[in-house]
């Protein structure tokens, strides 16, 4: 790696160093050798090349359109999966995992927070653009792009069903990770979501041991757990399920109809395939419904208050995580014992950096006062999903079939072909070995015999 | 009257909804794109130190995701006194000016001294060996002309989104910089 | 909910806008047993987000519970998930120490600070002391003339930043970048003498009786002039034929002194040593070894600075460790006027990233009385140092 051809850098890049030291200052010159020895250029091995960036992108872009492809045209486990294995090597091994969308909205936030930052075209439309696939198209991202998916997808070997109630108890914390995200990125401080990435580490084979470790553990566990990361952390997840809720489109066990054999209901690992509910017979049935639903409707605003309090405390002590709060903290504490007068970086950084304590402290209490504030917000955000949460709980859905929830269904594709009637429909199975099938199939029109998408839109 | 729809037509409600928010998303999206587009940034960014505010605390050799890391030593030879006794290549207190190892300051002896004419002499940096760890830095800031300086090598450096150094920098020493102009080269004594 | 109920909900409020069969319900009612409610489950619907409901509840509450709890644990958490996770507060397995270097033994301390007072200008560079016993200080864009006690006698603005400065009876010459002005004790211009070749940088002026000798740094020779300024001759300057490395300076800090007695001492902080030369051009001695330790020249150019005690010794100055020793005449360490812990200011900007090594460091004077004043170059502080006791010097 290091050894990409040094003297094709100097000479490629020997114009641009000399251009950069045009602009020196007159400066006491070094001896002159009567050896007439050349001082030698400063090596300045390039980046990346742009165009690697845009390529990157482009990738991006065809995986999105071939995973669309994959997933509503053909209907194809099998294109999917290998599609999932090419992203995760090139996203994944190849690129280091570190052109993914799942910290971009670090970057956004910080954009928007810090004047001095400009997000770069390549990450906006990482960010930007799985998104607008969402929107119309459900979580194709998910499927067979995003090389952390990828990885958990395919490391899947036994999966274990979650019991509901920790999946609904788990199921804020996307939102909140996502916040926490956003709120570090806006305060300038960190990119927590990069930070705790449980699996660049792994693609890059090295990293922290406490970051290696955590992977591993999710490693482990996406081979019993259906990729816990994207289900109950993925930041960026948690984004595009919102979309996908709303998505024009959406992932169909069958375009055929569905018969409730019930043949499906276990073949999402991720729990995403929902059981039908069919409309209450009698409206008085809803009434305690309704009457939770005002209450919690009534309790939401206590609730935002609540959790922005706590947030608003947690803010306090979550400034340490800043430099500049965190050096006040432990060497200008007037309260505090100083520290052992051993030479620090920090204690380097007080005596070198022209940091006077003064000025130190005053932006200390300054930060500590914008993180209080961000706290508010921070916690009114996590009140907020977990009311938002609660009262999605109220709402009474109603399905006339099994159906992959819009939020959660990672359009992996698995729940295809468990569908009797899909193999009908694709002619693997002939209609009278599925006997429930066979009544509804007779009283389809003959027209959609083939092609049978229409007749049953129920959303 | 709620009621009433809520029984006849729960679908087409929620199909409005779900069409409103979508159209409502994207606006949201638009939005997001519009704002982002008036600090959009064609080029990419990399990180790189700034030379001037480096305080050499050894964080570059540890903290970095790669190791050994990403961040090496460069020369800018144009500053060098190619002094005999360069104090970025000697311990402190070196028992005679050879290479002998343990008169070298590198932990890692990646520095190369070369006799070029009495008395002088050039040193250049093995990165290959290198790992970043500052101590030649210092001391050449300390006695020498502060021509030894760290920076990322951007062919090995990973561009992690938030370069690990970068927030254990003391100093405040990393920024983004545009990938057209990937280093902060050293090339005088300009004051801040 | 029996199964039966189930069916006949399907049944009885078909939804029209569902767009699903009736026919497929019917379907279902003809096959009972497909429609049965998976027996693990509680109930379809209503029964069962009324039960998750109950636990999402219980369990936010012990999420709240827990944050409530932590609200104390996470100060430790985010402490310790800040900075600099591994190496917080431990030292740097790299450092570059010499701190063993920074404290001198008081014993060797020759001299106490009488007073110090603040240079009157900015950047000051170098200064020298008149017959007067006045302070003529470089620095700026001026020279200052300074009585011993610290208050400002005369200020000579210049044209150009002066880089040094040497005194004579009624006359005193300012070093520029390139070339040597005379001015007259009034501060009026007497003459400039002519620009240098090649690449000029003076930093070191001494006068004798009707010569006057420049450090060039940039050449890197002492010019010899005569006082109309004429060149008369150049000393040290490299000559491999001849053997003479000449001066070896890795930065500006070219010094040059004369008692008057035909010899000038030269720095060569290359080559950590004090040169004499006859006022010809010959090499008569030198002496000085490097050495981080207090009897040697510290760091790769050092000494950066020259001065002459009216008994034969010398002063000497250094950079990286700041500090002021005299040497006796056979340049024999005699004892320290100042050592590092005198100067931490200088000593920090010394070791900053952006210092110029033309900018740190110190410049010394001495008074006819043997009184050292010390000048910081980066505090722009003037120390005083007198004698411990005159038995000291007389060693
Ligand atoms: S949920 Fe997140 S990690 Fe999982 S596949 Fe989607 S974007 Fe990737
Ligand atoms: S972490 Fe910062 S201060 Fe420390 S050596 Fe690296 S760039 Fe310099
Ligand atoms: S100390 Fe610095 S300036 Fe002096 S020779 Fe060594 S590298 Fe060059
Ligand atoms: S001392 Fe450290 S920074 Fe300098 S060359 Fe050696 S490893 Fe690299
Ligand atoms: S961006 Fe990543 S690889 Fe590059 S120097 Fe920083 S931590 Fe190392």
């Amino acid at each position: 790696m290091t050894m990409r051809g040094r003297s094709f850098y100097s000479l490629m890049l020997s114009g641009a160093a000399a251009a950069w030291n045009a602009v020196a200052e007159q400066r006491f010159p070094p001896p002159e050798f009567e050896s007439g020895h050349q001082l030698p250029v400063t090596t300045v091995p390039p980046p990346r090349a742009l165009w690697h960036e845009y390529a990157d992108v482009a990738v991006l872009l065809l995986c999105l359109g071939l995973a669309c492809y994959f997933v509503y045209r053909r209907r194809s486990r099998r294109s999917v999966l290998w599609l999932s294995v090419f992203s995760l090597i090139y996203f994944g091994f190849y690129r280091k995992g570190c052109i993914c969308p799942i910290g971009a909205p670090q970057n956004v936030a910080l954009g928007f927070f810090d004047p001095a930052y400009a997000v770069p075209l390549v990450v906006a439309v990482f960010f930007i653009a799985p998104l607008l696939v969402a929107l119309f198209a459900g979580r194709t991202f998910c499927a067979a792009v995003c090389p952390h998916g990828a990885l958990q997808d395919l490391l899947l070997v036994k999966p274990v069903k979650v019991p509901s109630w920790i999946e609904t108890g788990l199921s804020v914390l996307p939102y909140i990770y996502l916040g926490a995200g956003v709120f570090f990125a806006a305060a300038g401080s960190a990119f927590v979501i990069c930070r705790y990435d449980p699996f660049v580490p792994f693609f890059r084979l090295s990293g922290g041991l406490t970051m290696l470790t955590v992977g591993a553990g999710f490693i482990v566990v996406s081979m019993f757990i259906g990729r816990p990361y994207c289900r109950f952390l993925c930041p960026y997840g948690a984004l595009l399920r919102l979309a996908s809720l709303v998505s024009k489109w959406r992932v169909r066990i069958t375009p055929d109809f569905c018969t409730k054999c019930r043949l499906c209901e276990e073949s999402c690992p991720f729990g995403a395939i929902r059981e039908p509910v069919p409309p209450p017979a009698n409206p008085v049935e809803l009434a305690p419904d309704r009457r939770r639903l005002g209450l919690f409707l009534i309790a939401m605003p206590a609730l935002i208050a609540v959790f922005a309090f706590i947030g608003n405390r947690v803010a306090a002590p979550a400034a340490l995580v800043h430099p500049t709060v965190s050096l006040a903290e432990r060497y200008l504490d007037p309260a505090k014992p100083p520290p052992p007068k051993v030479p620090t970086p920090d204690s380097l950084a007080l005596e070198r950096a022209d940091h006077d304590p003064a000025s130190v402290l005053s932006d200390a209490a300054r930060i500590r006062r914008r993180f209080s504030r961000a706290g508010w917000w921070f916690g009114g955000l996590v009140g907020l999903v977990i009311g938002v949460r609660l009262i999605s709980l109220t709402l009474r859905p109603v399905r006339a079939d099994y159906e992959p929830d819009r939020g959660a269904c990672f359009a992996c594709g698995r729940c295809f072909m468990s569908c009797p009637n899909e193999r009908v429909r694709l002619g693997l199975l002939s209609p009278s070995e599925v006997p429930g099938a066979e009544p509804a199939r007779s009283n389809t029109p003959p027209v959609a015999a083939g092609y049978i998408g229409k007749p049953k839109t129920a959303v | 009257m709620a009621e009433q729809e809520n029984r006849s037509a729960p679908v087409t409600r929620r199909d409005f909804l779900r069409q409103g928010s979508r159209v409502a998303a994207l606006t949201g999206l638009g939005g997001v794109a519009g704002l982002l587009a008036s600090k959009l940034k064609a080029e990419t960014l990399v990180w790189q130190i700034d030379p001037a505010k480096c305080l050499r605390c050894g964080r570059c050799a540890t903290e970095c995701v790669l190791k050994p890391s990403a961040v090496k030593c460069v020369h800018a030879f144009a500053l060098c006194g190619y002094c005999e006794l360069c104090t970025g290549y000697f311990v402190p207190e070196p028992n005679e000016l050879n290479t002998a190892a343990e008169n070298q300051l590198c932990p890692v002896s990646a520095i190369k001294r070369r006799w070029i004419e009495d008395p002088y002499y050039e040193y250049t940096i093995d990165e290959t060996l290198c790992i970043g760890c500052g101590k030649c830095v210092e001391g050449c800031h300390r006695f020498g002309n502060g021509s030894l300086f760290l920076q990322v090598r951007h062919n090995l450096c990973l561009n992690c989104n938030e370069c690990s150094i970068a927030r254990a920098c003391p100093g405040d020493a990393f920024r983004r910089v545009p990938v057209s102009q990937p280093y902060l080269l050293k090339t005088s004594y300009s004051h801040g | 909910m029996p199964a039966s109920d189930q069916q006949s909900t399907g049944h009885d409020s078909p939804n029209p806008n569902d767009g699903t069969p009736v026919e497929e319900m019917s379907a279902l009612q003809k096959n009972p047993e497909r429609s049965k409610l998976p027996s693990g489950s509680m109930a379809i619907g209503r029964g069962q987000t009324a039960f998750s409901r109950r636990r999402f509840i219980g369990g936010q509450c012990a999420v709240l519970g827990v944050a409530a709890l932590g609200n104390i644990a996470t100060g430790s958490i985010f402490a310790v998930a800040g900075r600099g996770t591994r190496s917080d507060n431990s030292e740097n397995p790299f450092a570059y120490r010499v701190d063993r270097f920074e404290q001198t033994d008081p014993k060797l301390i020759g001299y106490v600070e009488a007073r110090r007072f603040k240079s009157p200008c900015a950047e000051p560079r170098r200064m020298a002391i008149g017959g007067d016993e006045r302070i003529y200080l470089a620095g700026e864009k001026r020279i200052c003339v300074i009585r011993p006690k610290g208050s400002v006698a005369a200020e000579i603005g210049l044209a150009a930043p002066p880089q040094c400065v040497a005194v004579a009876n009624e006359v005193f010459y300012v070093g520029f970048k390139d070339h040597i002005e005379v001015y007259a004790a009034n501060g009026k211009r007497k003459a400039v003498w002519e620009t240098l070749e090649g690449n000029p940088y003076i930093t070191g002026l001494t006068v004798a009786e009707n010569e006057l000798f420049a450090a060039d740094s940039g050449n890197r020779v002492v010019i010899r002039y005569q006082l109309d300024g004429k060149i008369a001759g150049r000393i040290g300057a490299r000559d491999r034929e001849a053997g003479m490395v000449g001066f070896v300076l890795p930065s500006p800090n070219l010094d040059v002194e004369t008692r008057g007695d035909g010899v000038i001492y030269v720095n060569n902080p290359g080559r950590h040593r004090v040169e004499c030369y006859s006022v010809a051009g010959d090499l008569l001695k030198w002496w000085g070894k490097p050495s981080a330790a207090i009897e040697g020249f510290c760091g790769c150019c050092n000494p950066i600075g020259l001065a002459l005690l009216p008994d034969g010794r010398f002063v000497t100055c250094e950079k990286g460790l700041p500090r002021v020793k005299v040497y006796n005449a056979n340049g024999e360490f005699d004892c320290v006027v100042a050592g590092p812990e005198s100067f931490r200011e200088n000593a920090r900007a010394g070791a900053g990233s952006t210092s110029d090594p033309a900018r740190i460091g110190l410049d010394a004077a001495v008074d006819s009385k043997g009184n050292v004043y010390v000048l910081d170059r980066v505090t722009g502080n003037i120390h005083v140092m007198v004698p411990k006791a005159k038995s000291d010097g007389a060693r």
